[in-house]
């Protein structure tokens, strides 16, 4: 009885410090926002400005705000190529670097670096080769010339510079997701293999039948990280295409490439609003939850036990 | 053995006390004071000019600097002063960033500077910010290129002026070693080239120092369609003959990297370049000729103190605060720090020196004949003229629309205003 009731003071001794910053950092920040996405505040000291309640005014003009909705669109839109190509990418990639093939360490090592540079660092480079190195291929190889034209620009045009954020976004995560990969393909029983390939089972049928469904636990992970993920992209939209190229939108001129987290941060601190940024928060929030929850929820059905 | 122990802990505590107490009311009566300024390439001076200052007077200062592409100063300020951390003195630009803070500027008007100044920031009557330095943009253009080409810079007044000056040029641009005829960026980045100053030609071209009429009626939703019209051509023309790729997709150093190694003849820039410009080794002459968004000939450029250091009236060193500035106004080292050492041009007639940027003394031989506009973009919010008007010039740059339609979309935003 002493014991046990010792036991539960030290418990929570050892917790305390974590309890006390998580409450502080994440649990009271989370409801004090929650709180101001229903006030006019803007942490400002306007003549009269100063907190008052608005009710859902924030709410309802984000809804009705074509550039919040177009981020909405374009972020679902970005979220689904992204999840795919860095899917694709880090599943062969991780097929790769456990292969037999020579000097896998090197690829491990080389396909993860990517990750260890910062996103706002790694937008710059990537808009330096757009603006300047791809063109500079042009102009230094005829057959390369149509490279060098202004009218090709990648950044320059909408669609184009999507796919460059999916380009970027891929190269700096897939090394990551690959990991998790490498982890579950190496955890797969060899006996499951040898088995099959006695049995006459090719390498697609055994990827199909054995690799997947044992490596499902791994997806369930995998989408969640980058679906979150794409969701919240912010450093590398901010430093690759700051939102341009333009574009309209219910007949309103708006940045075309503004993802939600970006549209969040303008609408707080460029068009000095705040409380409004903070229901638009509020609201992202809402459906990254219900998202996740969905998808965690499909991809558990499949993992196979053994 | 326990017990000394004991003892000399409590004589530390009751010691420590004591000390900080005493230090506290120190405190009270001189500084720290903390500056919040926006001006990144002056970062470094500035903080030598605080230091010196700081020995001079014992006052502690520290230096925050936030602008350019990487900070936000507008961002910090909130930070901040939601976090209770508001700095003693900060920096706010035109009246826009006066409403957000007024309530706790303090009201300088009887500073001893004040008499010095005909720029400082004022409001209903009362002087509130000091003027950090005098700024100015025109066309700049690079003197011996136009000399090459025969142009005459006393011709660059008006569309027409612009029109042959810009087709001459472009045609012999091979000869003289040219890329484009004009550098001019409209990327996402770069909002504040276009929808900032390249917008204020239509505000204040060709009007009197001061005269508001024009914003005042894009305010009220009344388009001059003539005067958008023209605005339009020029907006078209310089957009024209500009590097598409810089134009489109090219950032500051883009833009003015491209004027500062003679790839082009002109550059829609301020008098800050002279750093940039002689940082490149730039070696060609350069100044400033006026805009050309009109038919009717404007001789001028525009001219102004854009940015004010304001005191904080909630904080408790006000007098330290009030001390820096006017020792940065009326002393020798603040003058030698404003003009020698950061380069900018002093906004007090008590100061006689000059800044040695070539770009700089443009803007004050434009200034000294008289012939200067205003700045009025700032009569505009910020978010209407970052998140609205810069993506109109930015599809406009790009091709997406046509000029009747970037001017339809120019009429819709000023209606929606």
């Amino acid at each position: 009885m002493e014991k046990t009731r010792e036991n539960r003071i030290v418990f929570w001794l050892f917790l305390a410090p974590v309890l006390f910053a998580f409450l502080m950092v994440v649990v009271v920040p989370f409801f004090m926002g929650i709180f101001y996405s229903f006030t006019s505040w803007s942490s400002s000291a306007r003549v009269g400005g100063g907190l008052s309640f608005i009710g859902l005014t924030n709410f309802t003009e984000s809804l009705t705000d074509p550039s919040f909705l177009y981020s909405f669109i374009l972020t679902f839109i970005y979220t689904a190529i992204n999840v795919l190509a860095i899917n694709i990418v880090s599943f062969a990639l991780a097929l790769l670097v456990t292969s037999a093939i020579k000097g896998r360490n090197i690829y491990r090592v080389g396909f993860f670096l990517p990750n260890l540079i910062g996103g706002l660092i790694l937008g710059y480079v990537w808009q330096f080769i757009f603006n300047n190195a791809i063109p500079g291929l042009g102009k230094a190889w005829a057959f390369l010339a149509p490279l060098a034209n202004p009218d090709y620009l990648i950044l320059a045009d909408r669609n184009a510079s999507v796919l460059a954020l999916v380009l970027v976004g891929t190269w700096q995560y897939a090394g990551y997701i690959m990991m998790i990969y490498v982890a579950a393909l190496e955890s797969v029983p060899v006996e499951l293999h040898e088995a099959a390939r006695i049995d006459g089972a090719g390498g697609w049928l055994r990827l199909k039948n054995i690799t997947i469904p044992m490596v499902a636990q791994a997806f369930t992970i995998t989408m969640f990280l980058t679906l979150v993920n794409s969701f919240k992209q912010f450093d590398v939209n901010v430093s690759l295409t700051a939102g341009g190229p333009s574009t309209m939108f219910l007949g309103k001129p708006i940045f075309g490439t503004e993802l939600l987290a970006l549209d969040i941060y303008n609408t707080a601190f460029l068009a000095n609003n705040l409380a409004q940024g903070q229901a638009r928060a509020f609201i992202f929030f809402i459906v990254l939850v219900v998202i996740s929850i969905v998808q965690v929820r499909t991809s558990k059905k499949r993992e196979v036990e053994l | 053995m326990k017990r000394i122990t004991l003892i000399l802990i409590a004589l530390a505590l009751v010691l420590t006390i004591v000390i900080t107490g005493c230090k506290k009311e120190e405190e009270i009566a001189k500084g720290p004071i903390v500056l919040a300024q926006g001006k990144p390439e002056i970062d470094e001076q500035l903080k030598a000019y605080a230091a010196q200052w700081s020995e001079a007077t014992g006052i502690e200062v520290t230096i925050k600097s936030c602008g350019g592409g990487s900070c936000d100063l507008g961002q910090m300020l909130k930070a901040d002063y939601a976090a209770g951390e508001m700095p003693d003195i900060f920096a706010i630009n035109g009246p826009q960033d006066f409403l957000e803070w007024q309530s706790i500027v303090l009201d300088v008007s009887g500073e001893p500077w004040v008499k010095d100044t005909s720029v400082a920031f004022t409001y209903e009557g009362k002087t509130y910010g000091f003027p950090v330095a005098v700024e100015g943009w025109g066309m700049a253009y690079n003197a011996d290129v136009l000399a090459e080409a025969d142009v005459d810079p006393k011709s660059l007044v008006n569309l027409a002026g612009y029109r042959d000056a810009f087709a001459k040029i472009d045609a012999m641009k091979a000869d003289l070693g040219l890329d484009s005829v004009v550098s001019m960026a409209a990327g996402p980045e770069m909002g504040w080239v276009t929808a900032h100053h390249n917008f204020n030609s239509l505000l204040s071209n060709g009007l009197d120092y001061g005269d508001t009429s024009a914003a005042d009626n894009l305010l009220a939703g009344k388009v001059d369609a003539k005067r958008l019209a023209e605005y339009a051509d020029w907006v078209e023309l310089l957009f024209q003959y500009a590097d598409k790729a810089v134009l489109t997709t090219g950032n500051y150093d883009a833009q003015v990297g491209a004027f500062a190694t003679g790839k082009a003849a002109f550059l829609h820039q301020g008098n800050w370049v002279d750093g940039n410009l002689a940082g490149a080794g730039a070696n060609f002459d350069v100044a400033f000729a006026p805009h050309g968004s009109m038919e009717a000939a404007t001789e001028g450029i525009f001219v102004s103190a854009p940015s004010f250091y304001v005191v904080n009236s909630e904080s408790k060193n006000t007098d330290a605060a009030l001390q820096f500035l006017t020792d940065l106004a009326g002393t020798e080292a603040g003058a030698n720090y404003m003009v020698n050492e950061a380069g900018m041009i002093p906004a007090f007639s008590n100061i006689n020196l000059n800044p040695s940027g070539k770009l700089s003394k443009s803007v004050q031989e434009w200034a000294a004949m008289g012939k200067v506009y205003s700045w009025n973009q700032y009569l505009f919010s910020g978010e209407f003229r970052d998140q609205t008007l810069a993506p109109i010039y930015n599809q406009f740059a790009n091709g997406a629309i046509s000029k009747a339609r970037f001017v339809d979309l120019m009429t819709e935003a000023f209606k929606s205003l």
